[in-house]
């Protein structure tokens, strides 16, 4: 499943070992058609990443801390760390070729 | 929304003969375009080598298009299609309005004149975008370039503008902008965009511009970045013989798929595509039946 984060707080995802963290908005299409795609690429990966939902609007401190200038934005931190980002909607394919890449 | 059996994205040769093609086979569609159908068409002196119509002009041939189209009950939906998601079992087709589902799609879009921006596709989502709407609360209180392409451009400017800290305009076309008075029309030619981790600056043949945003506002968008995660080979869209792209149930067809740039092939082309999607679509019916 993909876990909200609320009022900017990124503690559990800045600890586990592999996060997946999706910047995105209420007002932003590609966002919503990308949900989906995420919710099921988070089942396919259970126990391997964790995900993470990020509202832009309710993060603001968060999204300006990663430089999110564009959304649906994907970004993988290992132990807290930024390895890989991904701006836009991807099919369910192209996500997972991406991610078992990273992961 | 109901989902269609097929959506066509393109309204000229290719995407004509495609939705002929797929209403003779009974698939119900939805057919994107303009209500000039081909604006390239519409310009051509003579056609030449189509057969059965020698040395008929541009404007008869879409004329002879059209009532095609008419006699078979097709009507063309006039809308600019921003965005074409693979979902997995059905397509989203996103325009301005409204987004429609259909089970398979082919991509007649035609070929796009000019190359990117230099700068324009490694900053990408790094302070480059090709949605002003999508992006641009993004960009609450700060410095952005608009560029647009037609006056289809002009409200989403105006809508950037009511954001943003700053707007510049640099129409790519010519006639006065209809904007609001805190947007600036530069009447310059973009050349770059460069930067660091994101956009700093626009380049232009008049000078330099500090910007944290570029959004680049076309007529006409490259299919691969229509339809995210769709393949390209040289410009154009990969497609087998089948004119079948990398993504199940996604084809292409016409000047979208290369050379040669000719009516006639792009639509014996559409052909070929709307009967492989009716094959795509038979496919899947048998594969949910089991």
């Amino acid at each position: 499943m993909v876990h909200e984060v609320h009022k900017n707080d990124l503690t559990q995802a800045l600890a586990a070992d592999v996060a997946v963290l999706d910047f995105n908005a209420t007002w932003c299409n590609p966002c919503k058609m990308l949900a989906p795609v995420l919710e099921s690429a988070s089942q396919d990966l259970e126990g391997k990443a964790l995900f993470y939902g990020i509202d832009v609007d309710e993060n603001l401190a968060l999204a300006q801390q990663f430089g999110i200038s564009s959304i649906p934005a994907l970004v993988v931190l290992k132990k807290g760390q930024p390895v890989a980002r991904q701006v836009g909607f991807m099919p369910k394919p192209t996500l997972m070729q991406w991610l078992n890449g990273v992961l | 929304m109901e989902r269609v059996d097929i959506a066509i994205i393109g309204s000229g040769p290719a995407g004509v003969s495609a939705a002929i093609t797929a209403r003779l086979r009974g698939k119900s569609l939805l057919l994107f375009g303009s209500k000039e159908l081909s604006e390239k068409i519409g310009k051509a002196h003579t056609i030449q080598n189509y057969p059965g119509l020698p040395a008929v002009s541009g404007e008869d041939l879409r004329a002879a298009f059209q009532n095609h189209l008419d006699t078979m009950g097709i009507q063309v939906t006039e809308a600019r299609v921003n965005a074409v998601y693979a979902m997995g079992d059905y397509f989203a087709v996103q325009t301005a309005n409204e987004t429609y589902e259909a089970t398979a799609v082919i991509l007649a879009t035609g070929v796009v004149q000019g190359k990117p921006l230099p700068g324009e596709e490694e900053f990408l989502g790094r302070g480059v975008s090709y949605c002003a709407t999508c992006d641009a609360p993004l960009y609450r209180g700060k410095a952005v370039a608009v560029i647009g392409s037609s006056p289809a451009a002009e409200p989403e400017a105006a809508y950037m503008a009511e954001v943003a800290g700053s707007v510049l305009y640099l129409p790519l076309y010519d006639g006065a902008p209809d904007l609001p008075a805190t947007v600036q029309v530069l009447r310059e030619k973009p050349t770059a965009v460069t930067g660091e981790v994101t956009v700093t600056t626009l380049h232009t043949d008049g000078g330099e511009y500090p910007v944290d945003g570029v959004f680049l506002l076309r007529d006409a968008m490259a299919p691969t970045q229509l339809v995210p995660g769709l393949e390209g080979k040289g410009g154009h869209v990969a497609v087998n013989a089948r004119m079948e792209t990398n993504l199940p149930g996604c084809f292409a067809c016409g000047d979208a798929v290369g050379l040669p740039y000719q009516y006639v092939k792009a639509a014996g082309e559409g052909n070929v595509a709307a009967l492989s999607a009716v094959e795509y679509l038979a496919a899947r019916k048998r594969n949910t039946k089991e």
